[in-house]
């Protein structure tokens, strides 16, 4: 005790004992006071220390620039653009839930955003998290606006400048490309997304998406209580996606989408020479760039609903009776078997009999007398249906496996389907199984239980086209990285098939005729294109008397016939004969590839 | 009035002096490296101009005798009470309570002077010759006197000033030789009447104690406070993190880290020791103060030196004791250290009366 003793000794009475007594009262709180200063920054120190530094650091992610898809020319196919995107930060909203709804309310009226999606997003997370939720993509400018002028009301409400996806058109080589949203639940269960990462959810962002996503960057920021950033600690920069090179050229894809407006049905158009995709188009699509940002229920619904099915990319997820189409393979398998010369002649008066059964031909009164040439030019049913029971079901199905059909083409998409070929049945009192004569006579123009996808259609044309080179449809050339390439693919040959020289230049030869010479195909011809092709008009069985005349038409095509550079394959859901409709859309596509400059534009945004 | 005596001048204890001054500039320092920005000028010029204030106050009141004073009470008391109720009249609310009147440019928190009035008060009151000998009758006598003051001040709401009074009396009770056995009952009767307080608490003042018992009861509500607090003073380890580098108090997670965090401040920047050698500061000033209570010739001065230094004891351990967890959070300053220019003049009161104590010791 420091007390001094300056008082006389007879003089220290009952009140100074008492004082000394509080005194050393004192001084004892004191030596508590030291004692948990001891314990909290001594003996607990370390821990402490650790939570002061979590406390000032958080880790904000930057968003990584997806890649960029680019056609063959190396013009983009699809671009990034800064968006605004309106986030709540839970750590910044009021604390009490009356004046925090009151707030939500505020933003759900003032952007027209249902409350419950605000409230939603805030429940998803951590109460005293730093980190933005992201509750809308793609806001307007003016909604950015109503945001910053309310500012002092909306505590915890902020928008941020994100990269985000644009297109050209609104249903730009929607199938192809894809969309982009937003991880769902499934796909952070599974652990390799953060809440808020954009993945590809379709086409080739969903193929390519690891590739596409690049890595994100982060900042680490030193914060304040109230999350305020006060400086940049440190800073990772985010990497950009890599870019990847397609083979679709843009000018024909966006030709071929023309040519198709307001139809249902696909267009696929091929490199013969390299079984590169040039154009890839399913029509309904979908509004690509609407996915990309916040979508409604409602309007999703429409979507998914729909009776037309936008979101199928009927290139190769919908099966088609081939119709006449398949007539080239008919033939070729018979020219190349021995069992069909191109001297055979048949007279055709419209109707043929099997039996008690009647096949009838598309046209009335029928075509007089064809040779194997006019057959083909001609589309002839009653000539195939003789010349299928001369060649037999089995060599015909050999055939038609043997360019393709019935496996799917294993293009870089998801959903393919595979096709379907008839198979041979066990009849009564025969051994093994065959073709009964009623399915080979089906199947010789392309009807029955024969299925095909457009793409497995181009593929077969391409072949033709070649000289037998079966390609896999190839939709990538290369991914790349900074110059580097991380990912290509060079072609891949799926497949020969062997025919005599004479039967490919036959084959070329007809079907040059359907289009130059009078032929079904006449409509798709272009004075000064060399243009060869085959209609073909593949009956729906009539469900109802709507129904009835509602045929698919086709319209498969190379060109130049000689030496030829593109396959162009057309397809128009219940659009009627191949050669009235589907013929002319062709025509469209080829005049733009060959004649119109299809000038690669800029991406407009 | 204003004579000076060369044997009052002899008697400054220079030591109690530089002992304040010392803590003042702790608190400057402690305070530029906070930047606290506010309108019409920054903190640490202001908090300057409260000590020179406070200053002139304390050379008042030292140069006046304590008697005088003391005689004087009843007056100061009562317009202390007006202060306080004046609160209510012309009162400025500042996070939910009331409890300063703005004059001019300055803001006054009435209840820090009233806490000195009401020391004056009581030791007037104990030494009256109505409650000679000291016993019941004194207890009755000054029980009106706490009472009135406490219940202006809960209702502003001030809790911790309101706590400060009753131990206050308590201990003037005992330096005037009040019985202990006396005093036990009134403890007794004190425990009763805690059910009876609960009720009389505001809804955050309940919280804070419930947080006190279980701190992670509401981690970012009511015991953010405490935790980062707690947070700050540890992290500061044994020889603290420095100026720069106390980013828990400069990054302003920590609350009120001007005024009555600014232990926790201290702490995160100095360490175990330079805690150390504030509390001992402290500590030196106010065993002083005990001394001069001890060494006073009569029993007034002795008990205007005891209250003055238990005030000031009991508002630093409150302090302190609170920011490390050891109490629940009531709004008490940390004496010379917070921001805060009636909690700065009060504390110049402080050590006016105990100045003028020990300067006429030899009279």
């Amino acid at each position: 005790m420091s007390i001094s003793r300056r008082s006389l000794p007879g003089r220290r009475d009952a009140g100074q004992k008492r004082v000394m007594v509080i005194a050393t009262a004192v001084t004892v709180a004191f030596l508590v006071l030291v004692g948990q200063l001891w314990y909290l920054q001594v003996l607990e120190g370390g821990r402490f220390l650790d939570a002061s530094d979590k406390n000032r650091i958080r880790v904000r992610p930057i968003a990584a620039p997806r890649g960029i898809l680019f056609d063959r020319h190396g013009t983009p196919l699809v671009d990034n653009r800064p968006a605004f995107t309106l986030s709540l930060i839970p750590r910044e909203l009021p604390r009490d839930v009356e004046s925090r709804d009151a707030v939500l309310g505020r933003v759900a009226s003032l952007l027209h955003i249902p409350y419950q999606d605000l409230t939603d997003a805030v429940a998803k997370v951590q109460p005293d998290s730093l980190l933005p939720v992201r509750v809308r993509r793609s806001l307007t400018l003016a909604d950015v606006a109503k945001v910053e002028e309310w500012k002092l009301e909306l505590p915890g409400v902020i928008t941020e400048v994100e990269p985000q996806r644009v297109y050209p058109t609104s249903r730009f080589a929607a199938h192809l490309l894809g969309y982009v949203r937003e991880a769902n639940d499934e796909q952070l269960k599974q652990g390799r997304y953060r809440r808020g990462d954009m993945v590809g959810q379709s086409g080739l962002e969903r193929l390519l998406d690891e590739y596409l996503r690049g890595q994100d960057g982060g900042e680490r920021i030193e914060v304040d209580a109230m999350g305020r950033p006060v400086r940049r600690v440190q800073q990772t920069e985010p990497h950009a996606g890599a870019q990847v090179i397609t083979t679709v050229d843009r000018g024909i894809q966006e030709a071929a989408e023309r040519a198709m407006e307001g139809l249902a049905g696909a267009v696929v158009v091929m490199d013969p020479r390299s079984g590169d995709v040039l154009a890839m188009v399913s029509t309904p699509a979908f509004e690509i760039d609407r996915f990309t940002g916040t979508i409604e229920r409602d309007a999703w619904l429409r979507v998914v609903q729909d009776p037309n099915f936008p979101l199928l990319n009927r290139t190769i997820q919908t099966q088609y009776a081939p119709g006449s189409v398949f007539k080239i393979l008919v033939a070729a398998a018979g020219l190349q078997e021995g069992s069909l010369t191109p001297l055979d002649r048949t007279h055709c008066n419209g109707e043929f009999h099997l039996g008690t059964a009647t096949f009838k031909d598309w046209k009335d009164g029928g075509h007089g007398t064809v040779d194997l040439h006019n057959a083909i030019a001609q589309s002839c049913n009653i000539f195939f249906y003789e010349a299928g029971l001369k060649i037999g079901g089995a060599a015909i199905v050999r055939y038609a496996s043997a360019f393709g059909f019935g496996q799917p083409t294993t293009i870089d998409l998801p959903g393919e389907k595979a096709g379907l070929l008839p198979r041979p049945q066990a009849a009564r009192g025969r051994q093994g199984r065959t073709y009964p004569p009623g399915e080979t006579v089906n199947m010789s123009i392309g009807q029955g239980t024969v299925l095909v996808t457009p793409m497995q259609v181009a593929r077969f044309m391409a072949a033709i086209a070649n000289g037998g080179v079966l390609w896999r449809p190839r939709l990538v050339q290369r991914v790349e990285r900074l110059d580097r390439v991380v990912w290509s693919d060079p072609g891949q040959v799926a497949g020969h098939v062997e025919l005599s020289p004479v039967v490919w230049a036959f084959l070329r030869r007809s079907l040059w005729a359907v289009v130059n010479e009078g032929g079904t195909g006449v409509a798709a011809r272009i004075p000064g294109l060399d243009i060869a092709g085959k209609t073909g008009t593949a009956q729906m069985v009539a469900k109802s008397k709507a129904e009835k005349g509602q045929d698919h038409a086709w319209f498969a095509s190379f060109a130049p016939a000689k030496a030829p550079e593109v396959v162009v394959v057309v397809i128009v859901e219940r659009g009627g004969k191949g050669g009235q409709v589907a013929a002319p859309i062709a025509r469209k596509i080829l005049n733009a590839i060959f004649f119109e400059r299809v000038a690669s534009v800029e991406i407009a945004g | 009035m204003l004579r000076i005596d060369r044997r009052l001048l002899q008697n400054v204890d220079w030591l109690l002096l530089a002992l304040a001054f010392g803590l003042v500039v702790m608190s400057t320092v402690t305070l530029t490296s906070l930047h606290v920005g506010r309108a019409g000028g920054s903190v640490v010029l202001r908090q300057i101009l409260w000590f020179v204030i406070g200053l002139v106050v304390m050379v008042l009141l030292a140069s006046l005798d304590y008697r005088r004073l003391v005689r004087a009470a009843p007056a100061l008391y009562l317009l202390g009470l007006i202060g306080l109720a004046a609160v209510f009249a012309l009162g400025r609310t500042v996070s939910g309570a009331r409890r300063w009147v703005v004059l001019g440019p300055l803001s006054v928190q009435p209840s820090e002077i009233f806490k000195v009035c009401f020391l004056l008060m009581a030791v007037w009151a104990i030494t009256s010759r109505w409650a000679q000998p000291v016993g019941k009758l004194t207890l009755v006598l000054t029980l009106p006197i706490v009472a009135v003051p406490i219940v202006l001040i809960i209702k502003q709401p001030d809790l911790g000033t309101a706590l400060l009074l009753v131990p206050l009396l308590v201990i003037l009770l005992v330096g005037a030789g009040m019985r202990f056995k006396l005093l036990a009952g009134l403890a007794l009767a004190g425990l009763g009447a805690l059910p009876l307080a609960w009720l009389v608490l505001k809804e955050y003042q309940r919280e804070r104690i419930l947080v006190f018992l279980d701190p992670f009861r509401d981690p970012l509500g009511s015991a953010y406070n405490v935790i980062q607090a707690k947070i700050a003073i540890g992290s500061g380890q044994l020889l603290g993190k420095g100026v720069a580098g106390a980013t828990q108090s400069r990054l302003a997670f920590l609350p009120e880290r001007h005024t009555d965090f600014i232990f926790a401040v201290f702490a995160e920047m100095w360490g175990f020791v330079g805690c150390l050698v504030l509390l001992l500061c402290y500590v030196l000033l106010l065993l002083r103060g005990f001394d001069i209570a001890a060494t006073a010739r009569e029993p007034v001065g002795r008990l205007v030196a005891l209250g003055a230094t238990s005030l000031f004891a009991a508002q630093v351990l409150i302090n302190v004791g609170m920011v490390t967890g050891l109490l629940p959070v009531v709004g008490i300053p940390l004496p010379l250290m917070s921001y805060g220019g009636s909690s700065m003049v009060a504390s110049f009161m402080t050590l006016g009366l105990l100045l003028s104590v020990r300067m006429r010791q030899f009279q």
